[in-house]
């Protein structure tokens, strides 16, 4: 039984952790490629819930590379589409050092090391 | 590579030689360079050394060519030389303690080789030719693991330097300095900007002050590396600021269309950290 400020579609979980404060937790069966319909799902939930901010649990990501920087980046945009800021935390170093040799500019996404760091 | 070509007496007669036995003949040179004051070899291990130089000798002089230098007995040759300059080295010798041993086993082994064969070597300008050819390889083989040695220490005080030029200290906590000094080409931005996230993690740093006042000159290639390092800092969730830059760096930023708005940035170190403490909240002032 999944609570109402919950969903869980294939390789994410999504769960209230806060008034308007979501923790998205993907597993290793995220599959980036399907990112349409992911962010499609992700985003209505988020529409229904009234959320205000998405937390982008990235600490068992080793390494980010072009293909899921897009997801992550199409996500973030839609999310703002939708009014809903997201913060990507708990980055690893390996990921930070292997993405920021390709990406341009600023990604669209907010980072945090935790949760609380934010939020203060 | 083989060559062919016409063998005189004394060298067919060379080639044709049964070595063995001149091992105690071949010990003297290497008692005189590596058993002196320097004590570098006991007797003993001059002992095998030279065991082991008569037994490469016999196996290069028993070859189907022993005029090939890339045969397999003279790359064994080559190896042994190359190893005892290396052992030389380690031990606190000289590269000119192996060259004159090699230079005088030289001779020590023409002797060796009348005695045994009764044939004057000696007195052969082919054989003497050939001998100084292939003692020439062995002194490159010596000097080779010489310059394997500078070439080792060389990048141990590189790596050194590079480590102790950019410090990374936790000066309050979460808050994290690096004082960047001299140049930041490829591979030094990636070290240090391990080192940086991996320092942002474990202490769960907030802000990272980079203070560039030891940076006297920049270019494309550099400013690209410090824009990587801050851009990493931030997606590491901590906010970096940037201290220190000199007008001529300023001035090549803005030639360089480099955009620095998304970068905080301070006049020098002090600025950098009161802000730093400002955004974590904590005041610091006269008492």
């Amino acid at each position: 039984m999944i609570a109402a400020g919950q969903m869980s579609i294939f390789g994410l979980h999504l769960t209230q952790i806060g008034s308007g404060d979501f923790l998205l937790d993907p597993s290793r069966s995220l599959n980036v490629r399907d990112m349409d319909r992911l962010i499609e799902e992700v985003t209505a939930h988020l529409m229904q819930v009234r959320a205000v901010r998405l937390y982008y649990d990235l600490s068992d990501l080793g390494l980010i590379d072009p293909l899921y920087y897009s997801w992550l980046d199409a996500l973030a945009r839609a999310a703002h589409i939708v009014n809903v800021e997201m913060i990507c935390i708990r980055m690893q170093p390996t990921a930070a050092f292997a993405l920021a040799r390709f990406i341009e500019g600023p990604p669209a996404f907010k980072t945090a090391l935790e949760i609380q760091d934010w939020q203060n | 590579m083989t060559t062919k070509k016409a063998l005189s007496e004394k060298v067919k007669a060379l080639f044709a030689l049964k070595v063995e036995g001149i091992a105690s003949q071949l010990e003297a040179p290497g008692v005189a360079m590596f058993c002196g004051s320097n004590r570098l070899m006991d007797i003993d291990e001059v002992s095998d050394i030279s065991h082991e130089l008569e037994s490469l000798v016999a196996s290069l002089l028993d070859s189907k060519d022993p005029t090939d230098i890339s045969s397999a007995e003279m790359l064994a040759l080559k190896a042994f030389f190359h190893n005892l300059s290396q052992k030389v080295l380690m031990r606190g010798g000289h590269v000119e303690d192996v060259v004159r041993y090699t230079q005088t086993v030289q001779f020590a082994l023409i002797e060796a080789l009348e005695k045994s064969s009764g044939v004057a070597f000696g007195q052969s300008r082919s054989v003497l030719l050939y001998f100084t050819g292939i003692f020439n390889e062995l002194i490159m083989a010596a000097f080779g693991a010489y310059l394997d040695e500078r070439e080792q220490t060389l990048q141990a005080q590189q790596a050194e330097l590079r480590e102790t030029s950019t410090p990374i200290t936790e000066i309050w906590d979460g808050v994290l300095t690096l004082p960047i000094i001299g140049t930041l080409d490829s591979s030094r931005t990636m070290l240090v900007m391990e080192a940086l996230l991996n320092r942002i993690s474990k202490d769960h740093a907030r802000a990272v002050v980079m203070d560039l006042t030891g940076v006297k000159s920049i270019d494309s290639q550099v400013s690209h590396h410090l824009m990587q390092m801050v851009r990493a800092v931030q997606l590491m969730g901590a906010d970096a600021i940037v201290t220190g830059i000199h007008p001529e760096i300023a001035r090549a930023l803005v030639s360089l269309n480099i955009d620095f708005n998304t970068i905080t940035t301070r006049a020098n170190m002090a600025d950098g950290l009161k802000e730093a403490f400002r955004r974590m909240g904590v005041t610091v002032g006269h008492i």
